[in-house]
């Protein structure tokens, strides 16, 4: 059910990337789409009434072989966690590329609508 | 965001004016600002440096690191954080950082065998667990990512900063 919500999310930030025409929308799209994404894969790695999986010094006590029996039983997964943190900083950078490109245009043309932007000017 | 012909096109860090024309924000500010910046570099170190004990590492770290020089430039205005890291220091520094960790997947070739290999924790320094000086040479990497990433956002928010009108942009 609530990957189905994440799905939905992704379709809005589509729709905003396809069917509009001003370039900034175009490009909130785009983060919304990132974020569908990057939420749907946090959610792979949950487990109902898990507990945060950071290891301290109550784990290490009690001994090495009681530490992954209790610790893997117990905690979400932290590699994925992990991996969307990359994948936010990525996004981040492309998305700086793009609102330069988004600047430059608007330099050139005047405008940000995309329609009007048809002529590859000298 | 409608502009009329005849009005130059403002960069983004542009509306930061005073009432007497003075680049930068009001004195408030200015003083708030010069204490508060110190700590957030300090508090980004703290993530980098301690990633692989507390949730965070070298790409949250480095945004932090960043995010500090983005506060001095709004704060007091373009020149005065390019005159405190210049474009070509910043560019070197990214480089560097890019550097390193090449260079530490490439030791791990040399002294063990395989790419990547974490030889400080095999062989030389394997540490205490949960102590600042252990994981072996995840600490180190975690340095270099944090160094590319805080000086790769700050170029791109300094290079953003630049206002363009037809062709021609220039720094401001």
């Amino acid at each position: 059910m609530l990957y189905a919500l994440c799905f939905l999310l992704f379709m809005i930030g589509l729709y905003c990337a396809v069917v509009k025409k001003n370039m900034v929308k175009i490009v909130i799209g785009l983060a919304i789409m990132e974020y569908a994404v990057n939420l749907f894969l946090i959610m792979l790695g949950y487990r109902a009434g898990g507990a945060a999986p950071i290891i301290d010094r109550t784990y290490l006590e009690a001994g090495t072989d009681k530490v992954t029996a209790s610790f893997i039983n117990a905690a979400v997964d932290p590699l994925p966690q992990a991996l969307v943190l990359t994948s936010i900083v990525i996004s981040l950078g492309s998305l700086a590329l793009i609102i330069a490109m988004c600047i430059r245009i608007y330099g050139k043309y005047g405008t940000f609508d995309i329609t009007e932007i048809r002529r590859l000017k000298g | 965001m409608i502009m009329e012909q005849g009005q130059q096109n403002p960069g983004i860090l542009d509306k930061g004016r005073t009432s007497n024309g003075a680049k930068g924000m009001t004195v408030i500010v200015k003083t708030v600002a010069s204490w508060v910046k110190v700590l957030i570099f300090l508090f980004g170190i703290n993530i980098v440096l301690f990633g692989h004990l507390t949730p965070g590492g070298g790409f949250a770290g480095g945004v932090i690191l960043a995010s500090s020089y983005v506060l001095l430039m709004l704060a007091f205005g373009r020149e005065f954080a390019e005159e405190n890291l210049p474009l070509p220091l910043a560019s070197k520094l990214d480089c560097l950082g890019a550097f390193m960790f090449a260079l530490i997947a490439i030791l791990g070739v040399v002294f063990g065998g395989s790419f990547f290999l974490n030889f400080l924790f095999q062989k030389y320094l394997p540490g205490q667990a949960l102590h600042l000086v252990s994981a072996g040479i995840i600490p180190l990497c975690n340095i270099a990512i944090g160094l590319k990433v805080g000086a790769s956002l700050f170029l791109v928010v300094l290079v953003l900063s630049v206002s363009c009108k037809g062709t021609d942009c220039r720094f401001e």
